[in-house]
């Protein structure tokens, strides 16, 4: 506490500079909390998806399945439940405003289905009772401000028996989808009458989700449901739903390279300027330090009060980055439709670096000073 | 009685590029405690490096180091700074004072090494302005005081650990007649109602007349040694 003021005139002593500098590590963990936490975002709620739930497609990745296999894959020693689901794909009021609805049995929505996991039995009972029910997540009825009671128009290209493509739905109310739901925006509706309306593709689902009742065995459960429809004109590929949806996302580009490439750079650049700030600094202060050498201070005393100028400097710095990161990161998923919040372990990780980068800056400069030279200016 | 300084064969040789200079050669010297000594000699004779060296800045090449009793020049770095710190005042030619800190602030640097207080720290300090007489400045920076006030905050900062040894680096050198001969007397005091032993270096024979002992350095051998008119 005693060396606070030589510390705070320290970092002071150049305001501009100071400001300058706080201002550059602010950008960079800004920029880090982003990325880090985009992507730890991602990984969390991946690891959140159950290791009990198992995804059935068709084996060529994209038909539709009979929803006639319901019933024989219920049957396979090890699953404990399954559930269907069907998407609609259409557009509200603009060609640009996409709205996908997931058409699925009611009874499984909170169940068995990853996504739609926080529904009020309310609302589960209204979808019920309503056959054009709609349960539309929070986030999207936000957006679009639909509430309880709405008539929403959708514009598919999926004709209905009475020959339009406009599929109107009356909303019954919300839900929050689950933690593990990768999408936040999207609508869950009635299976049944959307199967009952449409004219391609009926008595079909587009996928099976299967709950295994020992995650242990999922491998060969999975085998065993692919074996039975085995050379059927409904071949199946039975995948853990977290191996699926990772490897969809590997499909789109190593996003682990991208992002360390990027954060990398950033901070090796970041490490370069603030260590030559830090040098400079040092090279204008050479007679004072000299001075505090002559008064008694020790070669770690001095590295000390210099790595703390430093350290106070990133570490605030990079703190104000990182509250920034976390209140813009929700934000993102406008762009990029991914529901994802600041994990605490990408918050301490950029604390974590941001004191390594200060004690790598504050040893570079913090050289040992030769008194006498640096006394009589040389 | 121990003398306060004690040089016994002490030669400094620097390296200059490729080539060696011999500063001081086999150099002697005693000062009893209390004295107050002013060393004299022409640019480049070696008297600042011989007041590096009693100052514990600097290490001889050759030769031992005493000071009150203790030898230092066989100390690590880090003891000689301990060791700078309890025993020795450092008084420069231009004040040394930090720009950003107050007066009062630079008076107790010397203060942060020890265990003292945030009170006592602040206690010492003023009785250490009050002494040189700048109580109503302690909250002014360096910049905003005179050649002879910085001065004299450098020396309530030379006093505060209370040493028993000031060193001074010409430091009457940045400053008029009439403020230099304010600045020796007060040396003067510290050296005889204070009892420290002051050592100083200095170009300036009306500066020099006010120490008790003048030591005479050319070509890092002492050439003359004699005992001053005092003024």
């Amino acid at each position: 506490m005693k060396y606070l003021s030589l510390i705070w005139d320290g970092i002071w002593r150049k305001r501009g500079r100071a400001i300058l500098t706080g201002l550059q590590v602010l950008v960079a963990f800004v920029l880090f909390g982003l990325l880090q936490g985009m992507k730890s975002g991602i990984d969390d709620a991946i690891d959140k998806i159950g290791a009990d739930l198992y995804i059935v497609q068709h084996a060529t990745g994209f038909s539709p399945m009979p929803l006639a296999m319901y019933s024989r894959l219920v049957a396979v020693p090890g699953v404990r439940a399954a559930a269907y689901e069907s998407f609609l794909a259409g557009t509200y009021q603009k060609p640009t405003q996409h709205v996908l609805a997931v058409a699925c049995d009611q009874d499984s929505i909170s169940a068995t289905i990853p996504h739609g996991a926080i529904v009020p039995p309310a609302a589960v009972d209204a979808m019920k009772r309503t056959r054009s029910g709609v349960l539309v997540s929070e986030s999207l009825a936000r957006k679009y401000g639909w509430k309880t009671g709405d008539r929403i128009p959708l514009e598919t290209s999926v004709l209905r028996q009475d020959g339009s493509l406009t599929w109107t739905f009356d909303m019954v109310g919300t839900f929050v989808p689950g933690e593990q739901s990768l999408s936040p925006d999207f609508m869950i509706i009635n299976y049944t009458s959307f199967d009952e309306a449409r004219t391609v593709d009926r008595g079909t689902v587009a996928m099976y989700y299967v709950r295994v009742t020992d995650p242990k065995q999922g491998l060969a459960v999975a085998q065993a449901i692919d074996k039975l429809f085995l050379n059927s004109s409904d071949e199946t590929r039975t995948e853990s739903a977290r191996e699926s949806i990772q490897a969809t996302l590997e499909s789109l580009g190593d996003m682990d390279f991208v992002v360390r490439a990027i954060v990398g750079a950033v901070l090796f650049a970041l490490l370069f300027s603030i260590t030559a700030m830090m040098m400079q600094s040092i090279r204008e202060r050479t007679a004072e330090l000299a001075l505090l050498k002559t008064l008694g201070f020790s070669d770690g005393k001095l590295f000390w009060i210099v790595l703390c100028e430093v350290l106070t400097l990133c570490i605030v710095a990079a703190a104000l980055g990182l509250a920034l990161a976390t209140w813009v990161l929700p934000t993102a998923r406008h762009f990029t439709n991914i529901n994802v919040t600041m994990p605490a372990s990408v918050v301490l990780a950029g604390l974590g670096l941001a004191a390594l980068l200060a004690v790598v800056t504050a040893a570079v400069p913090a050289r040992r000073l030769q008194v006498v030279d640096a006394l009589a200016g040389r | 009685m121990t003398p306060s300084v004690a040089l016994v064969g002490v030669s400094k040789e620097y390296l200059r590029g490729r080539e060696s200079v011999l500063v001081l050669s086999d150099f002697n010297l005693e000062i009893p405690q209390q004295d107050f000594v002013a060393i004299m000699g022409p640019s480049g004779s070696g008297k600042t490096t011989l007041l590096n060296l009693i100052g514990g800045l600097d290490k001889p090449s050759s030769g031992q180091i005493y000071v009150a009793g203790e030898r230092i020049d066989t100390l690590s770095n880090t003891a000689l700074a301990h060791w700078r710190a309890r025993h020795v005042g450092f008084i420069f030619q231009f004040y040394n004072l930090m720009p950003t800190l107050s007066a009062a602030r630079n008076v107790e640097l010397p203060l942060l090494l020890t265990s003292l207080s945030g009170r006592e720290r602040k206690q010492k300090v003023a009785v250490a302005l009050d002494l040189v007489g700048l109580t109503d400045r302690a909250k002014h920076k360096p910049g905003e005081l005179s050649g002879g006030q910085q001065q004299r905050v450098a020396i309530a900062r030379a006093l505060i650990a209370d040493p028993t040894l000031l060193v001074c680096d010409e430091p009457t050198g940045d400053l008029d007649r009439h403020t230099a001969e304010e600045i020796l007397s007060l040396l003067q005091i510290l050296n005889r109602q204070y009892a420290k032993t002051v050592i100083m270096v200095t170009h300036d024979p009306k500066a020099a007349s006010y120490a008790a002992r003048q030591l005479h350095v050319d070509k890092g051998q002492l050439v003359n040694d004699a005992v001053a008119v005092s003024a």
